[in-house]
């Protein structure tokens, strides 16, 4: 028999996807009707599933399949942003959506999970393949896992995998039980960590601009980069998260996972090759070479920041202290904004501001990577002003890339300004990008976990984030400390200037 | 019409185009180009329906467009216009602009072509020539053109001689060039149909049962039967197993059989559905004919090497030849 199918051509032919079902716990949940429904609709819609696709949602809420299946159609046409929904597509995608309801603690909930996954089986020749989605509390992880190996569902005829959503634990130690917790059912491989930033296009732009280019990556280093800004801001609160975001706060919500995820794929060094194991290695690596900061480092590399109330545009915004479900004396950070070094031979002195924060001016996430002045400043010499080069790298709104350099303004005389050369991902090419969600369902379908976080790389973020973490605890900061709408507390400012810097205001 | 048309000036006219696009509006443009599409088709072929199809191209493949209509017969002449295309994507401020130029000739001004589209073509970037026109190929001009080209796109259906037109691809693709053959295009579907019946482990457990390729083709569907049978043969070959497919002509329009003791996987068109049939198993897709559109969006994607295209025309020349000396 033939290892491989003879008939493949992968430079035509759509990435192959093996038929499976998907089980979602927390079927009923936000998650799963604004992201998860949406973007496996899509991919229906595309023609990217199998024929035999099938879906189970899981919740507590008693339901029908066809109950399930007109609630999930409510959601798809709600928040597909840009997929109107086809009747005809529709419906083949709908027959293959089960509900199952039940307690997540109650073993009848896998009993009947089980009989239902191998009614499917038979029905729709899935293979045994098997996908299970926790879209919901942390809490519910080690128990949901538990009882999917005590039905003995985590096993079967094909390959059956799970997708976890962060938080991955709330510092090291957890994380670590949450692990161990799950590879009691699922070995390492089989567990895919989903971090949606991985998935946006301009993120894995990010190694095809580094790796796919010779240009670039000779200037990558100590050397040439003065400093490296990565930012993660909202303009938006907390929007009836306030209980949940209470007990994470920016620092554990933003940079712990996704933030020092991105900075893991500026920095890595390159990999061998495209192999997941490969990428996933060099940023593991890279993380591993992130100098933790002691208590007194703390102090000087790491700025907590609190909105407080104020107008934005003629409207009044609460203040986090004023948010429904927020302690009025919450000690949470709304805002954080750390120093990092990594210490290694490319990166050596090179600081990484890494700052993240809601109810900021405005909704933008990027990166910008300052490069050194020319030794020898021959032109505006009297203007006092230096030249600039940066190269930015735009994950949202816009997805781009835009490289800031100085040229001569027309006319006579030598005088210089900046100019910005911009490269706009998303209309450059008209076509429609996938989101982050299609892309990261269909490479865990596929068995492809380049764009997950494998459990030494969630252990290396938490031992750099965990010294944070303590530093803030032990003391009580002075909140609220910036005000809603601006661009976050002014120690933040003064970090960056005690190196000479200064934050972009993108 | 003139006898004479000046790149210099086309070019002029380009940039004098993106400085009013920029001028209009605050929002600025967006100049996007990722390579220079040089299509060429006869004067007689529906204007607005070529228009469209490269219109539609665009967004995915944004390119300057080099649009050669051919006159025929007639005295030495040469006229040129030059436009632009723009479009907001969803949700953008931002225009997206790209260069159009169309240039019209005469039969005695082929031999001027290569000089005005050497200098128009972007430098840098890939050049694909798409050409449309079949009497063109056979002319003697059509080398220096197609030298151009980093990758020629022909359609040997639209071939008068169809034997003819697949063995000077194959020895087009012997002497280096990177071709494609819409004829092969058309066939994705089919050959991505049949990749995913063997995507199933027991089918595939059966695929060393196989002893026989068998293609039916009617009318119009010659070389796509070359193509079908000569690939089906060669992944077969791959794995070890030696099949000589045998073609046939019928009424209907193309069937691929591969079989074997007691397992039969077919493929046919009937109207615009593929049918598969695996032994007894049967499934429908819907198989609309793929428009000049769909067939150029998947070849501007591959601006390289098709490996399995080039073996599969290498093998579907020697059937076309030795089925034009006789009857399989």
């Amino acid at each position: 028999m033939p290892n491989e199918n003879p008939f493949q051509d992968p430079l035509r032919f759509e990435r192959q996807v093996p038929e499976c079902v998907i089980v979602i716990f927390g079927a009923n949940g936000d998650l799963t009707k604004r992201k998860l429904l949406p973007a496996l609709y899509r991919l229906a819609f595309d023609r990217r599933l199998s024929a035999g696709f099938a879906i189970v949602g899981i919740s507590r809420t008693p339901m029908s399949d066809d109950d399930f299946r007109e609630k999930m159609r409510a959601s798809v046409e709600q928040f597909s942003e840009d997929t109107k929904l086809d009747n005809d597509v529709w419906a083949a995608f709908a027959r293959g959506l089960f509900y199952v309801s039940g307690d997540i603690g109650d073993a009848g909930l896998y009993q009947r999970l089980g009989e239902k996954l191998g009614q499917i089986e038979s029905d729709r020749h899935t293979g045994g393949n098997a996908l299970f989605y926790l879209s919901t509390q942390p809490s519910q992880y080690a128990p949901i896992a538990h009882g999917i190996g005590a039905a003995g569902l985590g096993k079967g005829s094909g390959w059956r995998r799970l997708v976890v959503e962060k938080p991955f634990g709330h510092d090291l130690a957890s994380a670590r039980e949450l692990s161990d917790r799950l590879h009691e059912v699922f070995d390492e491989t089989a567990v895919y960590r989903i971090d949606h930033y991985l998935g946006k296009e301009t993120v894995q732009n990010i190694l095809a601009f580094r790796f796919g280019n010779g240009i670039f990556e000779p200037l990558w280093n100590r050397r040439y980069v003065n400093h490296v800004q990565i930012t993660g801001a909202e303009s938006i609160g907390v929007e009836g998260r306030g209980a949940y975001y209470q007990e994470a706060g920016a620092l554990d919500d933003m940079i712990q996972n996704h933030l020092l995820q991105v900075m893991a794929t500026i920095a890595m060094e390159p990999c061998a090759s495209f192999q997941a194991t490969s990428v996933r290695d060099e940023r593991s690596k890279l993380l591993r070479s992130i100098r933790p900061l002691t208590a007194d480092e703390v102090r000087q590399n790491a700025v907590a920041g609190q909105y407080g109330p104020a107008s934005i545009g003629g409207k009044d915004v609460p203040g986090f202290r004023q948010e429904e479900g927020v302690d009025a004396n919450s000690q949470t950070d709304t805002y954080a904004a750390v120093t990092f070094f990594v210490d290694n031979w490319r990166w050596a002195g090179v600081p990484f501001y890494v700052r993240t924060g809601k109810r900021l001016a405005k909704r933008v996430s990027e990166i910008a990577i300052q490069f050194n002045t020319a030794p020898l400043h021959l032109f505006n010499q009297d203007s006092g002003e230096t030249s600039v080069n940066l190269l930015i790298l735009r994950i949202q709104p816009e997805e781009g890339i835009s490289l800031k350099f100085l040229s001569k303004r027309p006319g006579s005389g030598m005088t210089l300004r900046p100019v910005s050369m911009d490269f706009n991902y998303g209309s450059s090419f008209g076509e429609r990008s996938p989101s982050a969600y299609e892309t990261l369902l269909l490479d865990a379908i596929v068995g492809d976990p380049t764009l997950y976080t494998r459990q030494d790389m969630v252990e290396a973020s938490w031992s750099v984030v965990e010294p944070i973490q303590n530093a803030w605890r032990e003391a009580k900061a002075d909140f609220p400390n910036y005000a809603a709408g601006s661009w976050g507390p002014a120690a933040a400012d003064e970090m960056l200037a005690r190196r000479g810097h200064v934050w972009r205001k993108p | 019409m003139s006898a004479t048309v000046a790149p210099d000036s086309i070019l002029r006219e380009l940039a004098a185009l993106w400085t009013q696009q920029g001028q209009q509006g605050d929002a600025g443009v967006l100049r996007a180009c990722t390579m220079t599409l040089l299509v060429i088709a006869e004067a007689a072929d529906d204007a607005a329906a070529l228009g469209e199809t490269v219109a539609a191209l665009m967004p995915e493949h944004p390119a300057r467009a080099i649009l050669i209509r051919l006159r025929g017969e007639g005295e030495r002449a040469l006229s040129q216009r030059v436009y632009q295309q723009c479009w907001k994507p969803f949700g953008q401020r931002q225009q997206i602009c790209c260069e159009q130029i169309e240039i019209t000739a005469s039969d005695a001004a082929l031999a001027d072509l290569p000089s005005v589209i050497l200098p128009l073509a972007v430098p840098d970037l890939p050049v694909i020539l798409w050409c449309q026109s079949a009497r063109l190929v056979r002319r003697p001009e059509f080398g220096e053109i197609a030298g151009m080209a980093t990758k020629v796109v022909i359609d040997s259906a639209a071939a008068g001689d169809s034997t003819d037109a697949i063995v000077c691809m194959a020895d087009g693709v012997r002497s280096g060039g990177i071709l494609a053959d819409l004829a092969w295009t058309r066939l994705t579907r089919w050959r991505e149909t049949l990749a995913r019946v063997f995507e199933n482990r027991d089918t595939l457990a059966r695929l060393s049962e196989v002893d026989s390729v068998q293609v039916r083709f009617g009318p119009g569907y010659e070389t796509a039967a070359w193509y079908l049978a000569a690939w089906a043969a060669n992944a077969l070959a791959s794995v070890g197993q030696v099949v000589t497919p045998v073609i046939s002509r019928q009424d209907e329009s193309l069937r691929l059989e591969l079989s074997g003791g007691t397992f039969r996987v077919e493929l046919s068109r009937q109207e615009d559905r593929l049918v598969t049939v695996v032994n007894e198993q049967s499934n429908c897709t819907n198989l609309p004919r793929p428009t000049d559109y769909l067939l150029m969006r998947e070849e501007l994607g591959i601006v390289r090497r098709d490996a399995v295209f080039e073996r599969t025309l290498a093998s579907a020349a020697r059937l076309a030849v030795s089925s034009s000396s006789g009857p399989s």
